[in-house]
Protein backbone atom coordinates (compact mmCIF):
# COMPACT_ATOMS: atom_id res chain seq x y z
CA UNK A 1 0.00 0.00 0.00
CA UNK A 2 1.63 3.53 -0.78
CA UNK A 3 0.86 6.55 0.98
CA UNK A 4 -1.01 9.18 -0.01
CA UNK A 5 -1.74 12.66 0.84
CA UNK A 6 -4.88 12.32 1.20
CA UNK A 7 -4.05 9.47 3.88
CA UNK A 8 -2.46 12.36 6.41
CA UNK A 9 -5.16 14.73 5.53
CA UNK A 10 -7.67 12.30 6.90
CA UNK A 11 -5.59 12.30 10.40
CA UNK A 12 -6.56 14.40 13.08
CA UNK A 13 -2.69 15.45 13.99
CA UNK A 14 -2.31 16.99 10.13
CA UNK A 15 -5.12 19.16 10.96
CA UNK A 16 -3.91 22.93 9.43
CA UNK A 17 -1.26 21.81 7.52
CA UNK A 18 -0.62 23.25 4.31
CA UNK A 19 -0.98 20.90 0.92
CA UNK A 20 3.10 22.16 0.84
CA UNK A 21 3.70 20.97 4.27
CA UNK A 22 1.34 17.68 3.49
CA UNK A 23 4.15 16.80 0.73
CA UNK A 24 7.11 17.71 2.70
CA UNK A 25 5.93 15.19 5.07
CA UNK A 26 4.97 12.81 2.77
CA UNK A 27 8.34 12.47 1.09
CA UNK A 28 9.42 11.53 4.73
CA UNK A 29 7.57 8.75 4.83
CA UNK A 30 5.91 5.30 4.70
CA UNK A 31 3.43 2.54 5.47
CA UNK A 32 4.28 -0.29 7.54
CA UNK A 33 2.47 -3.18 8.36
CA UNK A 34 3.09 -5.34 11.42
CA UNK A 35 1.70 -8.85 12.28
CA UNK A 36 -0.38 -10.06 15.27
CA UNK A 37 1.88 -9.81 18.82
CA UNK A 38 4.44 -8.53 16.73
CA UNK A 39 6.67 -5.95 18.70
CA UNK A 40 7.05 -2.46 16.79
CA UNK A 41 9.94 -0.99 19.58
CA UNK A 42 11.09 -2.20 23.16
CA UNK A 43 11.17 -0.01 26.09
CA UNK A 44 14.64 1.76 25.82
CA UNK A 45 15.18 1.10 22.27
CA UNK A 46 16.58 3.59 20.01
CA UNK A 47 13.89 5.01 17.79
CA UNK A 48 14.49 6.84 14.54
CA UNK A 49 10.91 6.73 13.44
CA UNK A 50 7.60 8.25 14.79
CA UNK A 51 4.56 6.40 14.21
CA UNK A 52 1.07 7.54 13.77
CA UNK A 53 -1.51 4.25 13.76
CA UNK A 54 -3.43 3.95 10.77
CA UNK A 55 -5.31 1.08 10.81
CA UNK A 56 -5.57 -1.75 13.94
CA UNK A 57 -5.15 -1.78 17.09
CA UNK A 58 -1.82 -1.61 19.38
CA UNK A 59 -0.80 -1.98 23.08
CA UNK A 60 1.93 0.02 24.33
CA UNK A 61 3.30 -0.85 27.77
CA UNK A 62 6.29 -0.56 30.41
CA UNK A 63 8.39 -3.19 31.59
CA UNK A 64 9.41 -3.65 34.97
CA UNK A 65 12.36 -6.01 36.34
CA UNK A 66 11.81 -9.95 35.48
CA UNK A 67 11.14 -9.13 31.68
CA UNK A 68 7.31 -8.30 33.45
CA UNK A 69 5.51 -6.25 31.12
CA UNK A 70 2.57 -3.86 32.29
CA UNK A 71 -0.47 -2.98 29.78
CA UNK A 72 -1.12 0.59 30.38
CA UNK A 73 -3.30 1.22 27.26
CA UNK A 74 -4.05 0.85 23.41
CA UNK A 75 -3.02 2.93 21.14
CA UNK A 76 -6.23 4.62 18.68
CA UNK A 77 -6.14 4.74 14.98
CA UNK A 78 -5.10 8.49 14.01
CA UNK A 79 -2.95 8.20 17.59
CA UNK A 80 1.10 9.69 17.26
CA UNK A 81 3.54 7.10 19.07
CA UNK A 82 6.97 6.46 19.62
CA UNK A 83 7.86 10.63 19.89
CA UNK A 84 10.87 10.11 21.64
CA UNK A 85 12.62 9.66 17.97
CA UNK A 86 12.27 13.53 18.15
CA UNK A 87 14.07 14.20 21.02
CA UNK A 88 17.45 13.15 22.51
CA UNK A 89 18.38 10.66 23.95
CA UNK A 90 15.88 9.10 21.16
CA UNK A 91 15.30 6.72 23.73
CA UNK A 92 11.38 4.90 23.92
CA UNK A 93 10.08 5.22 26.85
CA UNK A 94 7.74 2.40 26.13
CA UNK A 95 7.14 -0.76 24.52
CA UNK A 96 4.46 -0.99 21.57
CA UNK A 97 2.88 -4.40 20.33
CA UNK A 98 0.66 -4.95 17.81
CA UNK A 99 -2.94 -6.38 18.87
CA UNK A 100 -4.32 -6.77 15.71
CA UNK A 101 -2.83 -6.73 12.38
CA UNK A 102 -1.80 -3.15 12.15
CA UNK A 103 -1.15 -0.22 9.63
CA UNK A 104 1.44 2.85 10.85
CA UNK A 105 2.74 5.97 8.93
CA UNK A 106 6.19 5.77 9.95
CA UNK A 107 7.97 9.04 9.90
CA UNK A 108 11.55 9.20 9.21
CA UNK A 109 12.39 11.33 12.61
CA UNK A 110 15.94 12.91 11.48
CA UNK A 111 14.52 14.36 7.95
CA UNK A 112 11.24 15.45 10.73
CA UNK A 113 13.60 17.26 12.97
CA UNK A 114 15.71 18.82 9.77
CA UNK A 115 12.55 20.23 8.16
CA UNK A 116 11.60 21.07 11.89
CA UNK A 117 14.30 23.77 11.49
CA UNK A 118 14.32 24.57 8.44
CA UNK A 119 10.64 25.74 8.09
CA UNK A 120 9.56 27.29 11.43
CA UNK A 121 5.93 27.44 10.50
CA UNK A 122 5.82 23.59 9.61
CA UNK A 123 8.24 23.31 13.27
CA UNK A 124 5.88 25.11 15.09
CA UNK A 125 2.62 22.64 13.78
CA UNK A 126 4.61 19.96 14.22
CA UNK A 127 5.64 20.23 17.56
CA UNK A 128 2.42 21.81 18.93
CA UNK A 129 0.93 18.69 17.83
CA UNK A 130 4.10 16.32 19.55
CA UNK A 131 3.40 18.32 22.67
CA UNK A 132 -0.51 17.90 22.51
CA UNK A 133 0.30 13.91 22.40
CA UNK A 134 2.22 14.13 25.28
CA UNK A 135 0.23 16.50 27.03
CA UNK A 136 -2.74 13.93 26.79
CA UNK A 137 -0.20 10.99 27.66
CA UNK A 138 0.63 12.87 30.69
CA UNK A 139 -2.72 13.81 31.59
CA UNK A 140 -4.12 10.23 30.82
CA UNK A 141 -1.05 8.70 33.50
CA UNK A 142 -2.49 11.37 35.95
CA UNK A 143 -6.11 10.18 35.32
CA UNK A 144 -5.11 6.72 35.77
CA UNK A 145 -3.01 7.01 38.76
CA UNK A 146 -5.79 8.70 40.85
CA UNK A 147 -8.21 6.22 39.16
CA UNK A 148 -5.71 3.46 41.31
CA UNK A 149 -5.48 5.12 44.08
CA UNK A 150 -9.40 5.17 44.62
CA UNK A 151 -9.10 1.54 44.64
CA UNK B 1 -45.05 12.86 41.28
CA UNK B 2 -45.26 11.47 45.02
CA UNK B 3 -48.32 9.69 46.73
CA UNK B 4 -51.08 12.10 46.98
CA UNK B 5 -49.48 15.39 46.58
CA UNK B 6 -47.53 15.07 49.58
CA UNK B 7 -44.18 15.82 48.60
CA UNK B 8 -42.39 13.91 51.58
CA UNK B 9 -44.77 10.56 51.01
CA UNK B 10 -43.04 7.87 48.94
CA UNK B 11 -45.06 6.64 45.83
CA UNK B 12 -45.48 2.77 46.41
CA UNK B 13 -43.72 0.59 43.35
CA UNK B 14 -43.43 -3.27 43.38
CA UNK B 15 -39.90 -4.76 42.71
CA UNK B 16 -40.52 -6.97 39.84
CA UNK B 17 -37.14 -7.76 38.48
CA UNK B 18 -33.77 -7.63 39.53
CA UNK B 19 -30.85 -7.71 37.36
CA UNK B 20 -27.09 -8.03 38.56
CA UNK B 21 -25.09 -5.94 36.38
CA UNK B 22 -21.67 -5.94 38.01
CA UNK B 23 -20.09 -7.29 41.02
CA UNK B 24 -21.31 -4.04 43.06
CA UNK B 25 -24.22 -2.75 40.72
CA UNK B 26 -27.33 -4.28 40.51
CA UNK B 27 -30.44 -2.73 38.33
CA UNK B 28 -34.23 -2.93 40.16
CA UNK B 29 -36.75 -3.36 37.59
CA UNK B 30 -40.32 -1.61 39.69
CA UNK B 31 -43.55 -0.68 38.86
CA UNK B 32 -45.13 2.03 40.22
CA UNK B 33 -48.99 1.39 41.69
CA UNK B 34 -49.82 4.52 39.61
CA UNK B 35 -47.87 5.82 36.52
CA UNK B 36 -44.74 8.08 37.15
CA UNK B 37 -43.57 10.46 35.06
CA UNK B 38 -39.48 12.23 34.94
CA UNK B 39 -37.49 13.81 32.59
CA UNK B 40 -34.27 12.46 31.45
CA UNK B 41 -31.21 13.46 34.20
CA UNK B 42 -33.85 14.16 36.91
CA UNK B 43 -33.35 12.36 40.22
CA UNK B 44 -35.76 10.54 42.42
CA UNK B 45 -35.18 9.42 46.34
CA UNK B 46 -35.78 5.57 46.53
CA UNK B 47 -36.83 4.11 49.95
CA UNK B 48 -37.22 0.97 51.53
CA UNK B 49 -39.30 1.07 54.54
CA UNK B 50 -38.11 1.58 57.97
CA UNK B 51 -34.44 1.71 56.45
CA UNK B 52 -34.04 4.67 54.70
CA UNK B 53 -34.01 5.97 51.20
CA UNK B 54 -31.04 7.51 48.98
CA UNK B 55 -31.45 9.82 45.45
CA UNK B 56 -31.08 8.07 42.14
CA UNK B 57 -31.16 9.09 38.53
CA UNK B 58 -33.04 6.04 37.17
CA UNK B 59 -31.77 4.68 34.13
CA UNK B 60 -34.89 3.77 32.08
CA UNK B 61 -36.37 4.86 29.43
CA UNK B 62 -38.29 8.74 30.41
CA UNK B 63 -41.23 7.69 27.58
CA UNK B 64 -42.08 4.56 29.72
CA UNK B 65 -44.44 5.52 32.37
CA UNK B 66 -45.22 2.45 34.22
CA UNK B 67 -41.80 0.95 34.68
CA UNK B 68 -39.09 2.65 36.06
CA UNK B 69 -35.80 0.99 36.46
CA UNK B 70 -33.23 2.71 38.90
CA UNK B 71 -29.37 1.11 38.94
CA UNK B 72 -27.87 0.94 42.18
CA UNK B 73 -24.30 0.62 43.40
CA UNK B 74 -23.44 -0.74 46.40
CA UNK B 75 -22.02 1.67 48.78
CA UNK B 76 -23.19 1.77 52.14
CA UNK B 77 -26.07 0.61 54.77
CA UNK B 78 -29.62 1.45 52.54
CA UNK B 79 -28.09 0.20 48.96
CA UNK B 80 -26.74 -2.89 50.52
CA UNK B 81 -30.09 -3.74 52.21
CA UNK B 82 -31.71 -2.43 48.50
CA UNK B 83 -29.00 -5.22 47.03
CA UNK B 84 -30.77 -8.22 49.35
CA UNK B 85 -34.33 -7.26 48.24
CA UNK B 86 -35.72 -9.96 46.26
CA UNK B 87 -38.71 -9.64 43.50
CA UNK B 88 -41.95 -9.02 45.08
CA UNK B 89 -41.00 -6.76 47.59
CA UNK B 90 -41.81 -3.06 47.96
CA UNK B 91 -40.17 0.05 47.51
CA UNK B 92 -41.00 3.88 47.61
CA UNK B 93 -40.18 6.35 45.26
CA UNK B 94 -40.36 10.27 45.95
CA UNK B 95 -39.87 12.62 42.99
CA UNK B 96 -38.95 13.54 40.29
CA UNK B 97 -36.65 16.12 41.77
CA UNK B 98 -34.37 18.71 39.60
CA UNK B 99 -32.99 19.98 36.20
CA UNK B 100 -32.51 17.16 33.87
CA UNK B 101 -30.89 17.60 30.15
CA UNK B 102 -32.71 19.69 27.97
CA UNK B 103 -33.05 17.56 25.18
CA UNK B 104 -34.57 20.35 23.09
CA UNK B 105 -31.29 21.61 23.30
CA UNK B 106 -29.83 18.44 21.53
CA UNK B 107 -31.95 18.82 18.34
CA UNK B 108 -29.96 19.52 15.32
CA UNK B 109 -26.51 18.75 17.38
CA UNK B 110 -23.78 15.93 17.50
CA UNK B 111 -23.88 14.71 20.83
CA UNK B 112 -20.87 13.12 22.56
CA UNK B 113 -21.50 11.38 25.76
CA UNK B 114 -18.23 10.71 27.89
CA UNK B 115 -19.29 8.32 30.88
CA UNK B 116 -17.66 6.56 33.11
CA UNK B 117 -18.38 3.26 35.85
CA UNK B 118 -22.11 3.67 37.32
CA UNK B 119 -22.57 7.20 35.39
CA UNK B 120 -23.76 5.09 32.70
CA UNK B 121 -27.53 5.14 34.52
CA UNK B 122 -28.47 8.47 33.76
CA UNK B 123 -26.64 8.59 30.39
CA UNK B 124 -28.83 5.12 29.26
CA UNK B 125 -32.12 7.00 30.15
CA UNK B 126 -30.35 9.89 28.30
CA UNK B 127 -29.30 7.72 25.00
CA UNK B 128 -33.20 6.35 24.75
CA UNK B 129 -34.65 9.37 25.14
CA UNK B 130 -32.11 10.93 22.04
CA UNK B 131 -33.27 7.30 20.18
CA UNK B 132 -36.42 8.76 20.63
CA UNK B 133 -35.44 11.60 18.33
CA UNK B 134 -32.87 10.25 16.57
CA UNK B 135 -34.26 11.48 13.27
CA UNK B 136 -33.74 14.91 14.44
CA UNK B 137 -29.56 14.41 15.77
CA UNK B 138 -26.96 14.32 13.62
CA UNK B 139 -24.96 12.03 15.70
CA UNK B 140 -24.68 10.37 19.16
CA UNK B 141 -21.70 9.03 20.03
CA UNK B 142 -20.95 7.37 23.36
CA UNK B 143 -17.65 6.68 25.03
CA UNK B 144 -18.06 4.50 28.50
CA UNK B 145 -14.93 3.60 30.63
CA UNK B 146 -14.84 1.10 33.26
CA UNK B 147 -12.28 -0.12 35.51
CA UNK B 148 -12.37 -3.87 34.47
CA UNK B 149 -14.73 -5.66 31.55
CA UNK B 150 -16.49 -7.31 34.76
CA UNK B 151 -17.53 -3.41 36.19
CA UNK B 152 -19.12 -2.58 33.00
CA UNK B 153 -22.54 -2.10 33.07
CA UNK B 154 -25.47 -2.78 30.55
CA UNK B 155 -23.27 -5.09 28.36
CA UNK B 156 -25.85 -5.78 25.60
CA UNK B 157 -26.44 -1.81 25.35
CA UNK B 158 -23.17 -1.21 23.61
CA UNK B 159 -24.08 -3.82 20.50
CA UNK B 160 -27.33 -2.66 20.75
CA UNK B 161 -26.37 1.29 20.46
CA UNK B 162 -24.19 0.39 17.65
CA UNK B 163 -26.82 -1.08 15.29
CA UNK B 164 -28.69 2.13 15.20
CA UNK B 165 -27.82 4.18 12.81
CA UNK B 166 -26.14 7.25 14.00
CA UNK B 167 -25.18 6.05 17.43
CA UNK B 168 -21.50 4.81 17.82
CA UNK B 169 -20.58 3.37 21.16
CA UNK B 170 -16.91 2.98 22.13
CA UNK B 171 -16.08 1.54 25.28
CA UNK B 172 -12.40 0.74 27.71
CA UNK B 173 -11.33 -0.46 30.39
CA UNK B 174 -8.70 0.46 33.27
CA UNK B 175 -7.68 -3.03 33.64
CA UNK B 176 -8.52 -6.01 30.58
CA UNK B 177 -9.30 -9.39 31.08
CA UNK B 178 -8.99 -12.58 29.19
CA UNK B 179 -11.27 -12.36 25.95
CA UNK B 180 -11.40 -8.48 25.70
CA UNK B 181 -10.60 -7.10 22.47
CA UNK B 182 -11.91 -3.71 22.92
CA UNK B 183 -9.91 -0.54 24.16
CA UNK B 184 -7.66 -0.13 27.47
CA UNK B 185 -6.55 2.78 29.31
CA UNK B 186 -8.46 5.52 30.79
CA UNK B 187 -12.05 6.74 29.03
CA UNK B 188 -10.04 10.14 27.50
CA UNK B 189 -7.89 8.48 25.67
CA UNK B 190 -11.29 7.32 23.36
CA UNK B 191 -11.21 10.87 22.34
CA UNK B 192 -8.45 10.25 20.36
CA UNK B 193 -10.77 8.31 17.75
CA UNK B 194 -13.90 10.57 18.04
CA UNK B 195 -14.43 12.87 15.31
CA UNK B 196 -16.33 16.03 16.27
CA UNK B 197 -18.09 18.99 14.48
CA UNK B 198 -17.36 20.96 16.83
CA UNK B 199 -19.52 24.31 15.35
CA UNK B 200 -22.52 21.74 15.73
CA UNK B 201 -21.70 19.33 18.98
CA UNK B 202 -22.70 19.34 22.77
CA UNK B 203 -20.95 16.93 25.12
CA UNK B 204 -22.45 15.00 28.17
CA UNK B 205 -20.37 14.30 30.91
CA UNK B 206 -21.47 11.91 33.82
CA UNK B 207 -19.29 9.42 36.30
CA UNK B 208 -16.85 9.52 39.32
CA UNK B 209 -15.22 12.57 40.01
CA UNK B 210 -12.03 12.19 38.66
CA UNK B 211 -13.57 11.31 35.44
CA UNK B 212 -15.76 14.18 35.10
CA UNK B 213 -12.44 16.18 35.95
CA UNK B 214 -10.65 15.05 33.73
CA UNK B 215 -12.83 14.27 30.80
CA UNK B 216 -13.93 17.79 30.92
CA UNK B 217 -10.41 18.85 30.93
CA UNK B 218 -10.07 16.73 27.22
CA UNK B 219 -13.03 18.33 25.83
CA UNK B 220 -12.53 22.01 26.55
CA UNK B 221 -8.83 21.05 25.03
CA UNK B 222 -10.28 19.60 22.17
CA UNK B 223 -12.35 23.12 21.81
CA UNK B 224 -15.68 22.42 23.65
CA UNK B 225 -16.54 25.83 24.93
CA UNK B 226 -18.07 26.00 28.52
CA UNK B 227 -21.77 26.07 27.51
CA UNK B 228 -21.41 23.06 25.02
CA UNK B 229 -20.62 20.65 27.71
CA UNK B 230 -22.96 19.34 30.00
CA UNK B 231 -22.19 17.53 33.40
CA UNK B 232 -24.14 15.27 36.07
CA UNK B 233 -23.28 16.80 39.41
CA UNK B 234 -24.38 13.32 41.56
CA UNK B 235 -23.78 15.14 44.97
CA UNK B 236 -25.16 14.19 48.46
CA UNK B 237 -28.82 14.97 47.59
CA UNK B 238 -30.87 14.17 50.53
CA UNK B 239 -34.30 16.01 50.78
CA UNK B 240 -34.61 16.28 47.22
CA UNK B 241 -36.67 19.93 47.23
CA UNK B 242 -33.51 22.25 48.48
CA UNK B 243 -33.81 22.59 52.08
CA UNK B 244 -31.48 20.57 53.72
CA UNK B 245 -28.22 21.61 52.10
CA UNK B 246 -26.31 18.25 51.94
CA UNK B 247 -26.10 19.01 47.97
CA UNK B 248 -25.40 22.84 47.76
CA UNK B 249 -22.09 23.30 45.75
CA UNK B 250 -21.15 27.09 46.01
CA UNK B 251 -24.25 29.02 45.00
CA UNK B 252 -26.15 25.85 44.15
CA UNK B 253 -28.18 23.52 45.38
CA UNK B 254 -27.75 20.08 43.21
CA UNK B 255 -31.10 18.85 43.69
CA UNK B 256 -32.90 21.99 42.99
CA UNK B 257 -30.60 23.49 40.18
CA UNK B 258 -29.09 20.56 38.35
CA UNK B 259 -27.90 17.50 38.88
CA UNK B 260 -27.54 19.01 35.37
CA UNK B 261 -25.34 21.65 34.99
CA UNK B 262 -23.43 22.99 31.66
CA UNK B 263 -19.83 23.85 32.70
CA UNK B 264 -20.07 27.67 32.47
CA UNK B 265 -22.54 27.80 35.46
CA UNK B 266 -20.15 25.79 37.46
CA UNK B 267 -17.03 26.91 36.27
CA UNK B 268 -16.25 29.24 39.23
CA UNK B 269 -17.50 26.89 41.78
CA UNK B 270 -15.29 25.71 44.28
CA UNK B 271 -14.63 22.21 44.49
CA UNK B 272 -16.37 21.26 41.86
CA UNK B 273 -15.22 17.71 41.49
CA UNK B 274 -14.76 16.93 44.89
Amino acid sequence: MKLEINDLKAIRFFEGFTSEQLKTTLNMSSIREFKVKEILFEQYDELSEVYILLQGSLSLGISLAKEKRIHLGTIEEGQLFSWSAVFPPYISTAWVMALTPAKVISIDAKKLNTEIEKDCDFGFKAMSKIAQTISHRLSDTRFQLMNQMML
Amino acid sequence: MSAGGNIYKPLKAKLVEVIDESPLIKTFVLIPEKEFSFGTGQFIELSVDGIGEAPFTPSSSPHVKDKLEVTVMKTGYVTEIMHNLKPGAYMGIRGPYGRGYPVEVFHGKEVLILGGGCGLAPIRSLLYALEHIKDNLDKVVLCYGSKTPSDCIYKPLFSRLNSIEKFEAYRTVDKAEEGWNESVGVVTTLLNKVKVNLGNSLAVVCGPPIMMKFGTIRLLEMGYRDDQIYLSMEKNMSCGLGKCGHCMMGEFFVCKDGPVFTYNELRNTPDIWK
